[in-house]
């Protein structure tokens, strides 16, 4: 008991900047998803707003938990909280929820969760362990082999939801983390090299056969050899061809661009986003993947920034408490959370500029979504555990 | 601090890793900046203004012609106005955005001086079902309102002309049961749904037009159109284009059906003629008969389902009558095959038939003496059937029926085909808790008692006697590829047909047969007259029918009539067969028009049946 109260106590050690970007982040989550939704005529879309605040109270309550409880004793936890999110993968392959043609939700006392995101954090988790062993090299191809395959189980996994975009972004996060942990510059840029190529046979494989004029029987016999669903694909034509099917497919693309763009740079002001306000932006995905574009349109190039400035204090915040980590773990843990904080935020705003695929990513701390909130508010209260514990006077 | 700590050495990756990260943020900032200020400063004056409108090409519905090309169902133009909701929705509770609806129709009525025709309560019904769709407040408005309209001058943001394509029906009346008619399609709400704006907005619901709706049905498409304040399109953002449904091409033919439809009408009942070599049916039709380009309203759909003659009831599919004396050749074919009983096999007639304390009286009082088989079918002797029918026994004329398909649909592809009913032994225990007796078998002998038959069967049957028992499944949509659709070949022996056939050849071909009013000149027939009764004994009503097939050898048609509350077939349904076969084969009937003909001698009636 009285250690308890003294890591609690400790919490006064925490980075408080950090802490305020994330509290104001969250405040603005709740504010654009009760704009994005206070006009729809459905109750439970209309006070989707309400269930973010409960998302955000219990997402601070973890992060304050997580920032007392010592990082050390990841040591002890990690393989087990590993296994334990590899069996929940596994599980809703078999017993999920299947939405729109992916099994992605786990239905328990009836709550949605959604297994592929506390993965994320588990990932991390085991790569700080694995790769910051005391003493360990990874110069040698076994000892990187066996780190792969802890990339590669919850990626094959998440895959055969199937959900391509949240696979996808595992990959960066275990290449950051490669690089910060000292792998050799030559082992990651023959990875590199490799995904690389494998990511250009598969966008070869769909788009080069009808550039050649190929049969569209070869042409579909190719698709599928690259396990893409026509859906997948679909969004990948849409992004490369940009405006096919606007009407269709490219709706989505095609109405966030445009409430991006009409935003101008003071913006239209809160609740006045009409993009959102008349429907055009989808409302089922507004106050999730696109939430960023409901942000964009009513406050403006200049809100915008702001968004990224309390971003980039965030991973600021992260990156100085990866450099004064006073062990391995606690570094490799800090520089984990940010690039799969980086990695989310990046390719979520990209997408809704129009920059890159609509892969479904939502957005740290303002998207709508519960299993998400929870990870996110998780990581940040680790990375306020190392930062509380790094390398400083302690009495 | 320690200042030696071993980590120091890698935070060189560290500081790269920010530095990266630092690129990427700067670079999203700047496409930010590319698209938020400078691709938004080219409107930025239009910028809370500006909209975009979804505008529907509907996908036009394919047309509909008979056998030899000749259009029977076809689309034009009607102009509408529309109402964007999405530009006219006012920030806040929907009602408001309706009370702004209402003001624009009000405004337009005055403008284009036509009444206003519809109510809140259509405009609340539009946002809570087809929110994405425009709302068309008028539609096939005349010309002069849509001019004065254009003229006005006024500017009606969030408002525009759509043209909408409306079915027509170029021959009015003609084939009105096999073409159906058209409704509005049902929208289910999800407005997230961007495809569910190109859903057709016809969709059949009768006849051809409902069972073929897949088929006709096009594809709509859309434009994206910006619009400012003013409603002024000023760029058109992208399309996508609207897919035409297939034409369908019907059996029937015009010239023979129009025919068709005027020897019934004044008349409740219906004409089917199939052709025996294939199963295609060259007319179909029913009367009373409806206009299907009419029912565009709801009120007028009511007004034809309340009206006591049932005119959109497709009697030749969905009509069940007991068939009469039409029935006769096919219990006289299941005596024959495996009843015991030869052509040669004579019943005597004493003008009725005791049973028990029941008499089944024939139509001639005086009777028709000793009978054979050729003569009775001639003369559709009662008594003679009755006697055959308890000889032969109920169970092979069951089988022989059930094997041909009285009592099962034929299969056309239209809704709401009736099955008939062949009664047996288990079917009135069910029903009538009864079992069955000989009195039932003398009654189905003669085509009466709980038997039913559609005209489409009757006319099935007609033109399997003629092919000596081929039966086809009914083909209402021409199909290029196929033969015909061979439903059964039924096993009738060469002689059996000889003794059927021959008889029903004197039916027509014969001085005292009971249809020679159906004789045209150069083609000789085949056929069988019927006066069906129905309902209780003394209110006497009765149906006429008759069946024929024409040419009596190598035989290409087969006909069948019923006319509802006449006097008997051989008196009014014999001569609209002749008409009909006249005009099939170029031909004149033999006995001139009833109408015209002094008081028929008694002889000349049809069979009057039990």
């Amino acid at each position: 008991m009285r250690e308890f109260l003294r890591q609690f106590g400790m919490l006064r050690y925490m980075n408080w900047s950090m802490c305020l970007a994330t509290l104001i982040l969250l405040v603005l989550g709740i504010l654009f998803v009760y704009s994005s939704c206070y006009i729809s005529e459905d109750l439970p879309v209309r006070t989707l707003y309400k269930r973010q605040i409960m998302w955000a109270v219990a997402g601070i309550v973890s992060y304050v938990l997580f920032a007392a409880t010592d990082y050390r004793s990841l040591r002890r936890w990690s393989w087990s909280i590993y296994a334990g999110c590899l069996l929940l993968l596994v599980a809703v392959l078999l017993v999920g929820t299947v939405r729109e043609g992916a099994q992605r939700w786990l239905t328990i006392l009836n709550f949605d969760i959604q297994p592929s995101e506390p993965a994320k954090l588990a990932l991390v988790i085991i790569l700080a362990r694995r790769l910051g062993l005391p003493g360990m090299y990874y110069g040698e191809w076994r000892r990187l082999g066996g780190v792969l395959l802890l990339f590669l189980i919850p990626v094959l996994l998440i895959l055969k939801q199937p959900d391509l975009g949240t696979a996808m972004v595992f990959a960066p996060i275990t290449f950051i983390m490669m690089y910060a942990a000292g792998v050799p510059l030559r082992a990651l840029g023959l990875l590199a090299a490799i995904a690389l190529v494998a990511v250009g046979c598969l966008l070869g494989a769909v788009f080069l056969p009808e550039k050649l004029g190929a049969s569209p029987e070869t042409q579909a016999r190719l698709t599928a050899m690259t396990g893409l669903s026509d859906y997948q694909r679909n969004r990948i034509l849409v992004f490369v061809r940009a405006n096919e099917d606007p009407l269709g497919a490219g709706w989505n693309k095609l109405q966030s661009e445009i409430a991006v763009g009409s935003g101008g740079l003071w913006g239209k002001g809160f609740r006045n986003g009409t993009q959102n306000i008349l429907g055009f932006l989808p409302r089922t995905v507004a106050p999730n993947d696109f939430i960023y574009s409901v942000i964009a349109e009513e406050t403006g190039f200049v809100g915008s920034m702001g968004v990224f400035t309390l971003f980039g204090m965030v991973f600021w915040g992260g990156m100085r408490a990866a450099m004064s980590a006073r062990d391995k773990l606690g570094r490799l843990l800090c520089v984990g959370i940010v690039s799969l904080l980086f990695c989310h935020v990046f390719i979520n705003i990209a997408m809704t500029v129009g920059l890159m695929p609509i892969t479904g990513l939502p957005l740290p701390l303002l998207s709508y979504g519960g299993s998400f909130m929870m990870v996110v508010m998780s990581a940040l209260g680790l990375m306020q555990s190392v930062h509380i514990r790094a390398r400083r006077a302690i009495y | 601090m320690e200042l030696n700590s071993p980590l120091d050495g890698e935070h060189l990756r560290l500081r790269i890793a920010v530095v990266l990260m630092f690129v990427a943020l700067l670079f999203l900032a700047g496409a930010l900046w590319r698209v938020q200020v400078v691709q938004g400063s080219e409107h930025a004056e239009r910028l809370d203004k500006q909209s975009i409108r979804r505008v529907r090409l509907p996908g036009l519905r394919g047309v509909i012609r008979d056998r030899h090309g000749e259009l029977l169902a076809d689309n034009r133009p009607g102009y509408c106005m529309a109402l964007y909701v999405e530009e006219l929705r006012q920030a806040g509770r929907w009602d408001r955005t309706i009370e702004e609806i209402e003001r624009v129709i009000n405004e337009l009525s005055g403008v284009m001086g036509v009444r206003p025709d519809v109510s809140r309560d259509d405009v609340r019904t539009h946002i809570r079902r087809r929110l994405p769709l425009p709302f068309l407040a008028w539609r096939d408005l005349p010309p002069e309102a849509l001019a004065r309209w254009a003229e006005s001058g006024v500017s009606f943001p969030g408002v525009d002309i759509h043209i909408e394509p409306l079915r027509e029906y170029p021959r009015g009346t003609l084939a009105a049961h096999v073409l159906g008619y058209v409704g509005r399609a049902r929208l289910e709400h999800d407005e997230d749904d961007p495809y569910h704006f190109y859903m057709p907005d016809m969709q059949g619901k009768f006849g051809v037009e409902r069972s073929f709706d897949a088929r006709l049905a096009g594809v709509a498409g859309g434009r994206l159109i910006r619009v400012d304040a003013s409603g002024f399109k000023y760029n058109e953002v992208a399309e996508r284009e609207p897919q035409m449904g297939e034409d369908i091409r019907l059996t029937l033919d015009a010239r023979l059906q129009e025919l068709a439809e005027t020897l019934l009408v004044g008349q409740r009942g219906a004409v089917v003629m199939v052709d025996a070599r294939n199963g295609d049916v060259l007319v179909m039709a029913s009367s009373p008969t409806f206009n299907p380009t009419s029912i565009r309203s709801r009120t007028a759909l009511q007004a034809l389902n309340q009206d006591p003659d049932k005119p959109l009831f497709n009697r030749a599919i969905s009509g069940q009558y007991p068939p009469g004396s039409t029935f006769k050749p096919l219990v006289a074919i299941a005596a024959l095959e495996n009843g015991g009983i030869t052509a040669d096999t004579h019943y005597p007639c004493p003008g009725y038939f005791a049973l028990g304390g029941v008499r089944f009286r024939c139509w001639r009082r005086s009777g028709h003496g000793s009978i054979g088989m050729r003569k009775s079918i001639e003369q559709s002797c009662n008594t003679y059937f009755c006697q055959l029918g308890l000889k032969c026994g109920y169970d092979r004329i069951y089988h022989m029926a059930d094997a041909f398909g009285f009592g099962h649909r034929t299969g056309v592809a239209l809704n709401f085909e009736a099955r008939g009913l062949l009664p047996n032994d288990s079917w009135k225990r069910a029903t009538l808790k009864d079992g069955w007796r000989s009195g039932d078998t003398c009654n189905v002998s003669i085509g009466q008692g709980a038997i039913l038959a559609t005209p489409l069967q009757m006319a099935l049957f007609a033109a399997a006697i003629g092919n000596s028992g081929q039966v086809y499944t009914p083909r209402i949509v021409t199909d290029p590829w196929e033969e015909g659709n061979l439903a059964q070949k039924m096993a009738w022996s060469a002689s059996t047909m000889d003794t059927v056939r021959g008889g029903m050849f004197d039916v027509i071909e014969a001085e005292t047969g009971t249809g020679r009013r159906a004789r045209i000149a150069g083609v000789s027939m085949g056929g069988k007259t019927g006066t069906a009764e129905y309902g209780p004994r003394e209110a006497r009503k009765k149906h006429a029918w008759m069946i024929a097939f024409a040419p009596f050898e190598a035989t290409r048609y087969g006909v069948a009539i019923i006319l509802e509350d006449a006097d008997s077939g051989g008196r009014d349904a014999a001569p609209r067969i002749a008409k009909l076969m006249a005009c099939a084969f170029n031909s004149t009937p033999v006995f001139p028009d009833p109408a015209a003909e002094a008081a028929p001698p008694a002889v000349a009636a049809g069979t009057v049946t039990l």
